[in-house]
């Protein structure tokens, strides 16, 4: 009885063997990518970050490097970081970084508040994953801009806004909803209202 | 088959999502905006092409137990540098697209002719073919996502089209419109145009 010599591609050992080779190439070519865009996307982010919060307060964004180091200044207390703007020896504001949760995932944002923190400046989103065209329009202008100089007291209290349909807003503290997004734009809400109150809370404001 | 034919045959003739009816979950999820399904296109193509090329290159080595595994690594990696890509050079579309580049990933399409194609096929016809799919696909994307941004939000690539006195049909912007432009594009093309052919 003859006994045919068993080839290694037909052992057991080599698709186990097969599957190491081929995921150490592929991790190896992604790991190379990776690191060759790393600088350019972490340039970008911060860069992206910077302009939104002189957005916010309506400081130039030409050249977001120089303005930022020349109004904005980051402060933390406990562990809430925010940044404070300073335009010729006055203060503008603070800007405070903000998450939630969006419908399909984290949603983070930055928010800015009058310094006596009873009224909101600006809101921005920095980052979402909402669904393209429908609750990813959270940061469309038409949105984002309905936070512009809103009251942020009702009653000496912190205002939850309530969401009425595209284009029906009737008193201050109401925002007008995203057609076929409602879930994002309550996210939106939500999270303005749960993140500004405990930084209202950490930070000790009162309004007596 | 000539590579001309591969090509029509894979764009046109056997068109994976009017003849297949593949990649149908993509085909909803982007199409509101021309210039997203545009991207998304550019990306699927890519993504074919070369994981077409290299599964064809590699075929006769790949287990046949685990070729799926394989495949699904190949094409994983392919899409993750379509994504860095886009994040690097160009962050805001990237920005617009979100989790849906990722998504290439899961594209039926791909696997699909990897598994009808790529895996039987030599390197240079298979990536043809990956091309030629990617751009039946991408065709179908920007048909459906014209139709869809022009009447949900009057405009084409961003631009004002049509004005203000266009009433914006939400029903466009929203995923079901989607499977109405997709019924009524396969209706058209097997119905009235292949009639026509005879």
């Amino acid at each position: 009885m003859t006994q045919e010599k068993k080839r290694f591609s037909d052992t057991r050992f080599y698709p186990i063997f097969f599957m190491i080779i081929v995921s150490v190439i592929f991790v190896g070519i992604l790991a190379t990518f990776y690191e060759l865009t790393a600088p350019r996307v972490k340039a970008y982010q911060q860069e992206s970050n910077q302009k939104i919060i002189l957005g916010l307060f309506g400081l130039p964004t030409q050249a977001p490097q120089q303005a930022f180091d020349k109004f904005i200044e980051e402060k933390q207390q406990d562990d809430i970081v925010y940044y404070e703007a300073i335009q010729q020896n006055r203060l503008l504001g603070f800007a405070f970084p903000i998450r939630g949760k969006g419908l399909w995932g984290t949603i983070d944002a930055v928010v800015a508040v009058s310094p006596d923190f009873t009224k909101i400046i600006a809101f921005d989103v920095i980052k979402q994953n909402e669904t393209p065209g429908l609750g990813g329009r959270i940061t469309e202008k038409k949105f984002k801009n309905q936070f512009q100089n809103k009251d942020l007291l009702q009653n000496n209290e912190l205002v939850k806004y309530n969401l009425v349909a595209e284009d029906a807003v009737e008193d201050k503290y109401e925002i007008s909803q995203i057609t076929g997004a409602t879930l994002s734009s309550r996210a939106v809400v939500n999270m303005l209202y749960n993140e500004l109150k405990d930084i209202k809370e950490s930070l000790g404001v009162s309004y007596e | 088959m000539s590579k001309r034919e591969i090509f029509m045959n894979s764009a046109f003739t056997e068109n994976s999502v009017w003849k297949q009816i593949l990649g149908i979950c993509s085909a909803l999820a982007i199409t509101n905006l021309v210039r997203n399904s545009l991207v998304m296109g550019l990306g699927v193509i890519f993504t074919l092409a070369l994981s077409s090329l290299t599964v064809s290159l590699i075929r006769s080595y790949i287990p046949k137990r685990i070729r799926m595994m394989v495949q699904t690594l190949i094409i994983a990696s392919y899409v993750i540098i379509v994504d860095l890509f886009l994040k690097a050079f160009m962050p805001e579309i990237s920005k617009a697209l979100g989790p849906y580049v990722g998504l290439i990933i899961t594209n039926c399409i791909i696997m699909g002719r990897l598994e009808a194609f790529a895996g039987k096929n030599s390197p240079i016809d298979s990536m043809i073919d990956g091309i030629g799919t990617g751009v039946g696909y991408s065709l179908v994307l920007i048909i459906i996502s014209f139709v869809r941004e022009l009447f949900g939000f009057g405009t084409l690539f961003g631009f004002q089209i049509l004005g203000d006195w266009w009433t914006k049909w939400s029903i466009m912007v929203m995923a079901p419109s989607a499977f109405f432009m997709l019924a009524i594009l396969i209706w058209i093309i097997k119905g009235p145009l292949s009639a026509k052919k005879g």
